[in-house]
């Protein structure tokens, strides 16, 4: 990836090979991912392994996406071994960053000549931490709590002051445009910690800000009326609509979060960032288009949206739920069994749920990626049907191939719906 | 004789088991996770006998482990 273009870059979270496909087929430039305990996602119930490198890797370079390795965890002395192995396999299967906090993270990929990427994890919030920082990091990723104007200050420092990272290029900065926001500084939370022994900076979150809370005074018993009991649970950060001005400050690299979230989410947040910085650059960023991108980003998981702390507010906004916000929910119903591509047609198998022509449905897989689709036409044993019930293999005309590997969902709208569109 | 198992593939290596039981809980350097001292391994789940004396507080590590992977069967 060119990162010193100067429309901004698209970097997309991959927690598994269904987003990495589908940040692939949405049209990220790049692509972020962990593996193994030293990432801020450790505790996925799934985790990607060393063994994963070379084929997230291959799939990348065949896509003409570059792909960073985050590895930006607290690290203890019995981590050595472990994050000097990662770095050694990110760097023989050709990953091109990896994205470090710690020090001695930061130390062995200068040693193994490893380019880094300085996470937001270090908290850079001012252009003499950004000068600082450029003798090990040829991007540095900022503080989520900078707004737009001290961003753009710090753009420009760095273009004044021609502030260059070990690679001899000018420094890239990159920020967080969409996704989860921590109630802590980014990372730096210890409530897990200190109530689990669950550590955030181990990725290993328990996530109690996104519970509900009562305020109870312990002298007279009475409990403190609020209005929202989500006290803790920051909205998600969502700039669609203020990416011109975001672009304006003249960041290389919009990074959306969301490792741990499924496919179709990165599907869409990465389509409509992707548009939504193209239309900035063309001066067809109109608020029709924001309306419609916004639409669609409510429609995957979501807590709610505001503009983080871009515009400078004091205190966060808080989510009115625990989980997501989402306009439509997906239940798995099949999985798939083969494709006919000479007639066009897929087969599944029901193994929850009902199926009736008419239903939204969503295919998500690892090699497929994401297709949405609606259910015009059953046959089930050959003959034409309205609805397939649980057990049965079902037929029905598909745009594209699909894979035994591959999951069927049936989307349905929630009751934060008013009138969703279905994502192409 | 109570026994442990412990499902090690999904360690974060936070510390918390070692810290707390030294003589039994090691941390290994090879791949940053625990390892249970005279566990038997059957495919990624170790198990040992566990001596009365260090019951208690091996049931405090399995409740503190922050990936639940200790399990203490009595």
């Amino acid at each position: 990836m060119n990162i010193a273009h100067s429309r901004p870059k698209i970097l997309a979270p991959v927690g598994s090979f269904e987003s990495l496909a589908a940040a692939i087929q949405a049209g990220a430039d790049a692509v972020y991912f962990g593996v193994e305990q030293l990432n801020m996602r450790s505790k996925a119930s799934d985790p990607l392994t060393q063994e994963d490198i070379p084929e997230i890797a291959n799939r990348c370079r065949e896509a003409c996406l570059s792909a960073y390795l985050t590895l930006n965890s607290t690290v203890y002395d019995h981590d050595k071994r472990l994050y000097r192995d990662i770095i050694t396999t990110a760097k023989t299967n050709g990953i091109n960053a990896i994205i470090a906090s710690d020090m001695a993270v930061i130390a062995e990929c200068r040693r193994q000549g490893m380019t880094v990427h300085l996470s937001t994890q270090s908290n850079v919030t001012n252009l003499d931490a950004v000068k600082f920082f450029a003798a090990f990091a040829d991007l540095i990723v900022l503080s989520r709590e900078l707004t737009l104007t001290q961003i753009a200050e710090i753009v420009r420092g760095i273009s004044e002051a021609d502030v260059r990272g070990p690679g001899g290029q000018q420094v890239v900065v990159e920020v967080f445009a969409h996704g989860a926001l921590c109630m802590a500084v980014s990372g730096m939370c210890y409530l897990s910690l200190h109530s689990n022994n669950s550590s955030a900076n181990r990725g290993a979150c328990i996530q109690n800000c996104r519970h509900r809370f009562k305020v109870h005074d312990e002298d007279n018993g009475q409990e403190l009326v609020i209005d929202n009991e989500y006290i803790m649970s920051a909205k998600d950060l969502c700039t669609i609509d203020i990416m011109d001005q975001l672009v304006a400050t003249g960041i290389g690299v919009l990074k959306i979060e969301g490792r741990g979230r499924s496919a179709d989410y990165v599907y869409s947040t990465v389509q409509c960032y992707r548009e939504a910085v193209a239309a900035v650059g063309e001066g067809t960023y109109t608020p029709d288009k924001i309306a419609a991108w916004k639409e669609k980003l409510s429609s995957v998981y979501n807590r709610g949206f505001w503009e983080g702390y871009y515009l400078g507010r004091k205190f966060g906004e808080w989510a009115e739920v625990g989980g997501s916000k989402s306009t439509r929910k997906k239940t798995y119903v099949a999985k798939g069994i083969r494709y006919y591509p000479n007639i066009k047609v897929a087969e599944f198998r029901l193994e929850s749920g009902s199926l009736k022509v008419g239903d939204d449905i969503l295919l998500i897989g690892p090699l497929t990626g994401v297709v949405y689709h609606k259910v015009e036409e059953l046959r089930v044993d050959n003959m034409p049907a309205d609805r397939v019930e649980k057990g049965k293999a079902f037929a029905m005309p598909f745009k594209k191939r699909i894979r035994p590997s591959d999951k069927l969902y049936k989307l349905t709208t929630t009751e934060y719906a008013q009138d969703p569109v279905l994502p192409q | 004789m109570p026994k442990i198992q412990f499902y090690r593939n999904k360690c974060i290596g936070c510390n918390i088991c070692y810290e707390t039981l030294p003589h039994r809980w090691r941390l290994s350097r090879v791949d940053g996770k625990s390892t249970l001292v005279g566990g038997v391994d059957k495919k990624g789940i170790y198990s040992a006998q566990l001596f009365p004396d260090e019951l208690d507080a091996n049931e405090f590590i399995a409740q503190a482990c922050p990936v639940k992977i200790i399990k203490i069967v009595v």
